[in-house]
Order: C-alpha cells, then structure tokens, then sequence
C-alpha cells in the first residue's frame, strides 16, 4: 500500500505545462505527531568490553506530505536533483529524505568510524561498502517507491528515502511544517506518512486562484 | 535435532522472520533493549568430530537459539545478559553481568558477573552477522585432548588421545570419558571482572576470571584466578590491531589433590597470547588472529610428558560482497601442537589439524541469511583423517 501510495501515477487535473497559464498555488500546513514513538535503540552490546558511543536519535516525528494523485504531465518533467542524506554520530541524517525520481543522493561519512549504507529495498537495492570520514558514495533513484536505508555495521541506523514520480510532496521541518509549491488548480487527496507508513489521507480542493492553501494533518 | 523438525523450525521461522525482524526491540521508554538470534545448519555427520564443540554436538549440525537484553537502569548502571540454547537442549545463561560507567565523559567501563572475553577477537563476533561462513575458527571452538578434571600420566597416556579431543579418558582424575578443551572456548564465557580503558585509537581491557581461556568457569575450581588482557589499536580507520595475553590455573583441585605430594603442590597454568588484525574497506574484509597456548603438565610417570604443551593456532578469513546481500568468504585455519616423547617415538601431544572453508551468502531480508560453505579437513592422527563437508544454514537475527 506504501508503495503504491508513493508510486501513484493517476492523472489528475492538468499540470501547468498544459494550460496558458492557470494561477497555481502552494499547499502549506503542519503535521503533528500525537502518538508516542519508542526510541529506535541498538541491539544490546553484550558482546562489548564497555557501552557503546550514544547515537543521536532519528528524528521519527519528521513526515512527509503529498499529493495522492499528481496533476497530469507532472511525470513529464525530467529531474536531475541532487540530495544529500549524512551519516552524522551513528544516524542517518534526515531521518525521512523525499525526492523525485531521477535524483541522486549523496551518502557522505561525517563519523569517525566506518559506515556502509545498504539497502535491499524492491526499488532500490544497493550496497556502498565501507569508507571512512570524508568520503562519499551516491545512488540514483530511478524508480518510484520507498526505500529502507540501514548501515551494515550499525544495526541501529536505519532511514527512509520516499522516490515520488512526481514533484507534489514535501517533508517536514523539525515544527512539523511543509509546504508544496507550484499545484495547479483541481481536487486532490493529499496523504501524511510518517514513520514506515502512510497514516491519513484528506481531501483539499486547490482554487482557480491560486493562493495558498493550508492544510494540517494530526495523526494520533 | 531431526531433519523434519530441522526444517518445519525454518519454514516457520522465515514465515515470521520480516515480521519479527524490524527495528531493534525497545521498552521502557528505550531502557531496555531487546535482541536475538536464530540459527540451523545442516550438514553430514561429522564421524571425525572436527567441528564438536563438546562431545554432543558439531557446529554444521546445530539448532542455535539466543536471546539477548540490556537493561539501562542509570546512566552509569545496565545489566546484559544472553541466554542460549543448542539444539533446544540446556538453556544457558552465556552472559549475565553489571555494566558499570563512573563517569559520563570517559571511556571507562567496569563488568562484573559472566563477561565477555577480553583475549582475542573473535569470541565477541556476534555468530549471525559477524561471521561470513558456518564453522569457527579452530582456536576458538576444536577440541585439543586436554582436560582441566583428568590427566595423562605419562606421554603415552597423552599420545594415545590424539585427535580424540571430542571424548576423553585418561587415567588420572575422572575416570568419565568427555570433552576437551578448545584453545578459547567462544560458546561459553567466563565470570568474574574487567575493565575496559578507552576506545578508538586505543583501548586498553583487563579481566579477573575464575576459569581459564579453554575452560571457562560460573565458580572457581582450583583457587586460582585468570588474568587477562587486552589491547586494541586503530592507527587508521577500517584497521584494527590487537594483542592479547592471558595466564590462569587451569587444573581442577580434585585432580590435583591425586597428584604426588612435589607435583600436587605446583600451579598448572594455561598461558596464551595472541595478535589479531582486521582491515575492511569497499567490499572487502580480512581478518587474522594467530594464538599461542602452552599448558603446564605435570610429569608423572615414564615416558614423561615435557612440560608445558604448546599449541599454536593461525587463522585467516577473508570476505567480499559480490551484490547487495550476496557474498563469497574463505577461511583458512592451521593448528599445531608440540612434540612428546612416547614410547613408540616422537610425536605431536595432539593431532595437527588443517581446515580450509569456503562459502557463500544472502540476505533474503536484511535479517534474514542463508549461508552454504564446503569445508576440508586434514588431521595428522585420529580415528579419521580426513573429512569433507557441504553445509548449509539458515539464519534470523533481530
């Protein structure tokens, strides 16, 4: 249903290139996490000599927004965007990485140690290997979908990166606000997704006139 | 185990697997984590006993359950554990011990109860995501025909055992043939306290134990205690260097106590040392680990066992990611005794051995392995000298 959910290539109203000229519009609000979310922790270091390094914590409440069904041509439009996700005291960084497809994504090491992103994701799989501070190793994500990001070494990291076939989504900034730029006028579904899943579903109509359009989610 | 059981376990287990395997098991508001292990291998018998681990099971043929916790009740004070069973048999405590930090800004760390083993490298690997083949390294898992209970009165007795480490007697001490002991046991660990100083580039760890490297022990049977230690430096990332000692009384005091009064009185100790290196980068991982273990013997009768018996394990294991989830890995291991005097002449105190595997692996999930491997084995004396195995395994870790 994730999957789905992000790969959705049903047409909705025409796309800007398809019009003279409608006045488009931006969609903003917040999502709010209400629901408590456990601490993702390491597998306990038995094995270790002494505790391990602290981990930052992934910021779990970060979500992304989108709309359900994208205006037809949005799929029209060839992306060539770079993004970056760091690997930053044993956590991915952000937690949640949204991108078009056609993006490559940039996996730099700013730890002292080893990392090697992996992921055996359907849409993606990959494997970087090892390689230290300084380095930097990409992907390309040509296909839409989610993929589960983990580091062979650290079982604790883990992240999430959203490929959408569209350019309607956002994530959220550490408030929980977003905001999607540049939607032509028509009805749309947009979705919040936060942590693994897609958690709410509202309608919103976007004017003739443009504007701004707000819209917030509370997921509980 | 028998083979039906063997297999409705793994259909089971890969059914549940994703849904068990997500993130790491949280409670407690994060204070206690949770963690385990699931693993089945399958080979041939093993009518040479190269890879027993005691005198019940061998390594490819075994059912390996665990599970793990860690308790934080401060942030200066956790409590781990893990619990194991092998081939649902005798649920054990493997390691149960109080982790203390003193201070928040400095890599001190104090462990008291059964503790991880500070000698060497590879007994702390966790076995499912560490170890890229099925066996283990010969100096942490075959048995050398010594035990800490019984004794060899004179180097004929002692001859006469070699290759036969899997089930024992000798005349002196208990009478009731069992295993011997490994160089460093890795399926059992010790108890007692270490410390840990530092951590990269340099890590200093120090251990008090009631047993010894071979013999791991929950109580002490001999009044003596092992002294270990260990230190660990990275001079560059993806490179660790490490060397490690450590010295304890190894004979049991009932044994002992039917040695002659001279003899009695003496310490037998077991004595090792040992260097390990590791390197990855890319795809790549080599490690290596050389061990010498010497155990002093006491002379009883002619032909006279020469004291102490040496024992000198190599081990050498590499591996390389093909794909995503797909690997190839090699080991190569060589263990080698020193010479007695027996009656019928000159001989190694236990049977040298060779083993060469190679195998490979996928991650069907990223919790979820299977594993296939051929190993060779070679062994200069026993019942059988050589023996080859095609193994496969099916592993779940969360």
């Amino acid at each position: 249903m994730l999957v789905a959910a992000v790969c959705l290539l049903v047409a909705g109203p025409p796309a800007s290139s398809q019009s003279a000229g409608p006045t488009l519009a931006s969609i903003r609000g917040r999502v709010e996490v209400r629901r408590e979310l456990a601490p993702v922790g390491a597998r306990p270091s038995v094995a270790d000599l002494g505790a391990p390094a602290t981990p930052d914590a992934p910021d779990r409440r970060r979500s992304v927004v989108y709309l359900e069904e994208a205006p037809r041509g949005a799929f029209e439009e060839p992306v060539r965007a770079r993004a970056t996700m760091d690997q930053r005291n044993e956590a991915f960084v952000p937690f949640v990485l949204a991108v078009a497809v056609g993006t490559t994504v940039d996996f730099p090491n700013s730890d002292r140690t080893y990392h090697n992103v992996f992921s055996f994701s359907k849409t993606k799989r990959f494997d970087l290997g090892r390689y230290a501070r300084g380095r930097s190793k990409s992907v390309r994500f040509d296909r839409p979908g989610v993929v589960r990001v983990f580091c062979d070494i650290h079982s604790h990291m883990s992240a999430f990166i959203l490929v959408f076939a569209h350019r309607y989504f956002a994530a959220t900034d550490t408030e929980g606000r977003y905001r999607i730029d540049r939607v032509p006028p028509g009805t749309y579904t947009a979705v919040a997704w936060n942590d693994g899943q897609p958690r709410l579903s509202r309608p919103l109509r976007v004017p003739e006139a443009g504007g701004v359009v707000e819209l917030d989610f509370v997921l509980p | 185990m028998g083979s039906r059981a063997l297999w409705t376990t793994v259909v089971a287990l890969w059914a549940v697997g994703p849904v068990l395997a997500a993130d790491p098991r949280s409670l407690a508001g994060g204070r206690l984590r949770l963690g385990g292990e699931a693993s089945f291998a399958l080979a041939a018998e093993d009518e040479g006993f190269f890879n027993f681990t005691d005198y019940r099971d061998s390594y490819l043929r075994m059912a390996r359950l665990g599970a793990s916790a860690e308790l934080r009740l401060s942030p200066h004070l956790a409590l781990l554990g893990e619990a194991r069973t092998y081939n649902f048999r005798d649920l054990r405590a493997y390691a149960l011990y109080a982790r203390v930090r003193p201070f928040s800004t400095r890599e001190i760390d104090f462990q008291v109860g059964r503790i991880p083993p500070v000698f060497g490298a590879f007994a702390r690997r966790r076995y499912g995501a560490d170890n890229p083949l099925l066996g283990l390294p010969q100096a942490y898992q075959y048995l050398t025909s010594l035990r800490a209970d019984a004794l060899p009165i004179t180097a004929d007795d002692l001859v006469r055992m070699r290759g036969e480490g899997w089930l024992v007697r000798y005349p002196l001490g208990n009478r009731v043939p069992a295993a011997g002991m490994p160089l460093v046991a890795s399926l059992q660990w010790d108890t007692g306290a270490e410390v840990r100083i530092g951590g990269e580039p340099l890590q200093l760890s120090a251990a008090v134990t009631q047993g010894t490297l071979g013999n791991p022990r929950f109580t002490d049977d001999n009044d003596g205690k092992q002294l270990a230690a260990r230190v660990a430096w990275t001079p560059l990332t993806g490179l660790i260097l490490g060397a490690s000692g450590a010295r304890g009384e190894y004979l049991d005091r009932d044994v002992q106590a039917l040695l002659p009064p001279d003899l009695g009185r003496r310490r037998y100790r077991q004595e090792a040392w040992g260097a390990d290196a590791e390197y990855s980068r890319d795809h790549w991982l080599v490690r290596s680990e050389v061990i010498w273990a010497d155990w002093d013997m006491p002379a009883v009768g002619a032909p006279l066992i020469t004291s102490p018996l040496r024992s000198r394990a190599v081990m050498v294991e590499g591996r390389y990611k093909l794909a995503p989830g797909f690997w190839v890995a090699a080991r190569f291991d060589d263990l080698a005794f020193s010479d007695v005097q027996a009656t019928g002449g000159t001989f190694t105190w236990d049977a040298p051995v060779r083993r060469l595997e190679v195998g490979a692996g996928y991650a069907v999930h990223r919790y979820v392995q299977v594993k296939a491997s051929w190993q060779r084995n070679r062994r200069d004396g026993g019942v059988v000298h050589a023996q080859d195995f095609v193994a496969g395994q099916v592993l779940l870790w969360f």
